[in-house]
């Protein structure tokens, strides 16, 4: 049970707090909603690139870093496709350092060429090291187009090419600000050995007199069902062949959800589970196998992947991972092995509860979610799932006609 | 009217209150600590060998000896294995360096008891099956060679190589037939020789009451295991040659992976202290010099740092970063002119200052909740046998230190021209 204290401000930022005396060490998570989904088609990896630019500068303070270096404070930030979430880590008594230079980077940036034209490249190489210089580091630029014909998430985070990066301009990135970047657009999270009256004190001081800003109503394109099977193959300079079978399913807030997820666990999740017993050890045709979710908070995806061992043929591969589909849809789970994820999934999940900062994050996104209090039904919701939910929703979405399948294959 | 240009007053951190830990020598001769820490309901239990690769006499036999207590014992396979820590949502992982082993449990208290039954008999009585070995040797065979095509894994092996030497054992590293010819004999001579009760320190940390301290010292702290005072007390050898720089061509890479550096001083060392400061100013933390000269001004890079890696009987210290290939001469450039001003500049007040809050910070972090502070005793004693006064002794440092001192310092180990450097990937000749 994790207690949360809420308080929405005037100008609709919301706060949450929790207090945890275990650590000298307090969470300040600010989460923004804005994402990758929400740019441009033709101008995408935007949303981290400007997460990038929230760095080099605000409006009243020139430098983020080194102030917060100053009270020995560390920060850091990531993009995904559905939101943007910063993060600092500060002895408790120093916090309202935090809160200073959060509330003056949302009140407006410095905007500077120097800035743009550094983290551009910056971001350019992050392509390179992370997507093009690694083996496999393409799969997902690949198969996410091939998985998405309308909705957004048919790019990366990290945008279509490295062009789009090129060409951002100045324009492009103040008004991604003041149509996004808003404390009615944002969640604010603190954590840690902290009096509630207090933050809510401070954190009225710094960003109460942020106003309010007009943030462009998300409508989004659902992305049409899929009828038929979809192929992709590629041939790259790696030593092994992969092959991955992307299948849509539900959204985050979907009933299903957690069904879903532990369908993903069964195959998965440990050594004892599914996949790897079957496949890596009994019938030994891949070196490494996984299932999961991709867990966005629209329609998202349930991958099955692996990497074939050079004696296994593509087909043998490809049927082994259908057999053990067609397994969930025919067969109805044990109760022991169900309850083995469940086991699972609440050790895991008490297990990231021992972290202030990790408590910080996930109670943002479950405010994004609808409410922060949900984090404390989710055990539950997850333990309340039966062996007849994971036949159905098997049956519904683990279908050729709803999967896209990519040959990653080897030059050699 | 709010100031928003003026940064609120910084309060001086409390005294840093190092946690205090219990320690005891148990029936076996274990070293048992015990961390008394966190809100959740769960342990950490960790045990940590002198056994790693160092002491094998064949390439993988201490990776194989460690990784391979969980694929059976002589009264379980490795699916029941696999299939009772699952159940009880338990978490066992291995770790091995040059040095050292670790076998770890993360276990919730509910299920403790059970937990660390089935972790005691992979300790106490492994068989290491043909066919088990035979599957390791496939799947580490087949994800050391997709490792192999990555820039920074050439060039990090290439620098240790380099700098000890390919047949030293902090310089030699596994090769994909080196899995091929992996012997089962040799994995349970070194298990038999190295994974043994006198030979280990044994960490519980987590929400802990006398219940879970009894069970450790129960099924983890009676009986001996492995073979009694059979660990010979190596020294690795010293090293003969002179390194040289390499670079490994690679025609297709986007980027070049770099490392730089050089062997300094034990951690256990007066110096040491010292290095953690230059090392900070130098590339140890996202404002350092080298992050902001060459990520934040030239944009070079996504990231580049500064480390000092402890070994047990040396540390390292390494530049490290991956770049756009066409930026390769002018990092190196960039490298050398910072690690040259270190040497010839004093490092102004407000940047020492800068990097002592910073460390301070650390020095705290380090005791952000049980598995920190296990993690950092584990650290401490691994490399040197050393407690938690070496923070105290790192404060002090940081607290005293003048800029006239570091430039001491920096002279005295990056001054001299014996750097190693190693690339990976592509020069473009501009």
């Amino acid at each position: 049970m994790i207690d949360i204290i809420k308080h929405t401000l005037p100008n609709g930022l919301r706060l949450l707090i929790h207090q945890d005396f275990s650590t000298p060490i307090a969470s300040v998570n600010l989460l923004y909603n804005v994402g990758a989904k929400d740019e441009n088609p033709d101008k995408t990896g935007f949303a981290h690139l400007f997460e990038h630019l929230m760095f080099g500068g605000s409006v009243n303070i020139p430098s983020f870093d080194e102030p917060l270096e100053h009270v020995g404070g560390e920060n850091n930030a990531f993009t995904n496709n559905d939101y943007t979430n910063y993060y600092i880590t500060l002895p408790a008594e120093n916090i309202e350092t935090a809160f200073w230079l959060e509330s003056d980077r949302m009140l407006s940036l410095a905007f500077t060429k120097k800035s743009l034209d550094v983290q551009r490249n910056v971001v350019i190489e992050e392509f390179n090291q992370r997507y093009l210089n690694q083996p496999y580091g393409d799969v997902w630029l690949n198969l996410r187009p091939l998985a998405y014909t309308a909705h957004p998430y048919m790019w990366a985070t990290i945008g279509k090419s490295t062009d789009h990066i090129k060409s951002a301009t100045l324009t492009d990135v103040k008004n991604f600000f003041y149509s996004h970047y808003a404390p009615n657009n944002a969640i604010l999270c603190v954590a840690g050995p902290v009096e509630p009256s207090h933050i809510i004190e401070l954190v009225n001081k710094w960003f109460g007199p942020i106003e309010k800003r007009n943030v462009i109503t998300r409508n989004l394109p659902k992305e049409p069902l899929q009828t038929a099977p979809r192929k992709l193959e590629v041939i790259r300079d790696v030593p092994f062949n992969a092959i991955y079978k992307a299948y849509h399913m539900c959204n985050r807030n979907h009933a299903n959800f957690a069904t879903v997820d532990l369908m993903s666990d069964l195959l998965s999740n440990g050594k004892s589970a599914r996949l790897y017993q079957h496949l890596v050890k009994e019938k030994q045709l891949f070196s490494s196998v996984n299932a999961y979710i991709t867990g966005d908070i629209d329609e998202g995806l349930f991958i099955v992947t692996g990497q074939l061992y050079p004696s296994t043929s593509y087909s043998d591969a490809e049927s082994a991972l259908v057999d053990e589909i067609a397994l969930l849809q025919n067969s109805t789970v044990a109760p022991y092995e169900l309850e083995k994820v469940q086991n699972k999934f609440e050790s895991n999940f008490t297990f990231e509860e021992t972290s202030v900062l990790n408590k910080a994050m996930n109670l943002s996104f479950y405010e994004l979610l609808g409410d922060a209090k949900n984090i404390n039904l989710e055990v539950e919701r997850y333990r309340s799932v039966t062996p007849e939910s994971i036949r159905t929703v098997a049956q519904q979405i683990l279908t050729e006609k709803n999967c896209s399948t990519l040959y990653y294959k080897s030059k050699q | 009217m709010l100031n928003r240009t003026k940064a609120p007053d910084k309060i001086p951190a409390a005294k840093i209150l190092i946690p205090k830990v219990q320690s005891s020598t148990l029936p076996n001769g274990a070293q048992l600590i015990v961390v008394e820490a966190g809100t959740q309901d769960v342990s950490k239990i960790e045990i940590i060998f002198n056994a790693g690769t160092r002491h094998q006499s064949q390439a993988l036999s201490a990776r194989g000896a460690i990784a391979l207590l969980s694929e059976g014992t002589s009264a379980k396979n490795s699916h029941q294995i696999a299939e009772l820590f699952d159940f009880y949502g338990s978490f066992p992982e291995h770790s091995f360096d040059r040095d050292f082993a670790s076998l770890t449990l993360y276990s919730t208290n509910k299920f403790l008891d059970q937990s660390l039954a089935v972790f005691a008999d992979m300790l106490y009585n492994p068989i290491y099956p043909e066919h088990e070995l035979d599957i390791f040797r496939k799947k580490g065979k087949q994800s050391l060679i997709v490792e192999l095509e990555k820039v920074v894994t050439l060039a990090r092996q290439n620098f240790f190589s380099s700098m000890f030497g390919a047949n030293h054992p902090y310089g030699t590293f596994a090769t994909p037939d080196d899995f091929d010819s992996l012997n089962r004999d040799k994995i349970i001579e070194f298990h038999n020789q190295y994974h043994t009760s006198d030979n280990c320190l044994i960490i519980l940390a987590g929400k802990v009451t006398d219940k879970e301290i009894k069970c450790v010292e129960k099924m983890l702290g009676s009986a001996k295991f492995g073979k009694e005072g059979s660990v010979k007390n190596q020294n690795v050898p010293q090293i003969g040659k002179t390194p040289q720089n390499v670079f490994a061509q690679k025609n297709e890479a986007l980027q070049s992976a770099i490392r730089i550096g050089k062997q300094v001083v034990k951690r256990n060392h007066e110096d040491f202290s010292k290095l953690m400061i230059l090392n900070t100013v130098l590339g140890g933390y996202f404002g350092s010099r080298l992050m902001r000269n060459i990520r934040e001004d030239k944009g070079y890079t996504y990231g580049i740092s500064s480390a000092l890696l402890p070994f047990k009987d040396t540390s390292v210290f390494v530049i490290g970063t991956e770049v756009g290939a066409d930026f390769t001469t002018s990092t190196l450039r960039e490298i050398y002119s910072e690690l040259n001003r270190l040497c010839t500049e004093k490092i102004p007040q407000s940047e020492l200052d800068l990097v002592k809050s910073h460390l301070t910070g650390e020095v705290l972090r380090n005791f952000d909740g049980p598995f920190a502070i296990a993690d950092s005793i584990a650290s401490l004693y691994e490399y040197n046998d050393m407690d938690f006064s070496f923070f105290e002794r790192t404060i002090n440092t940081i607290n005293t230190i003048t800029p006239e001192q570091l430039i001491d310092t920096a002279n005295k180990y990056f001054g001299k021209d014996d750097l190693v450097e190693s690339i990976a990937g592509r020069i473009v000749n501009s």
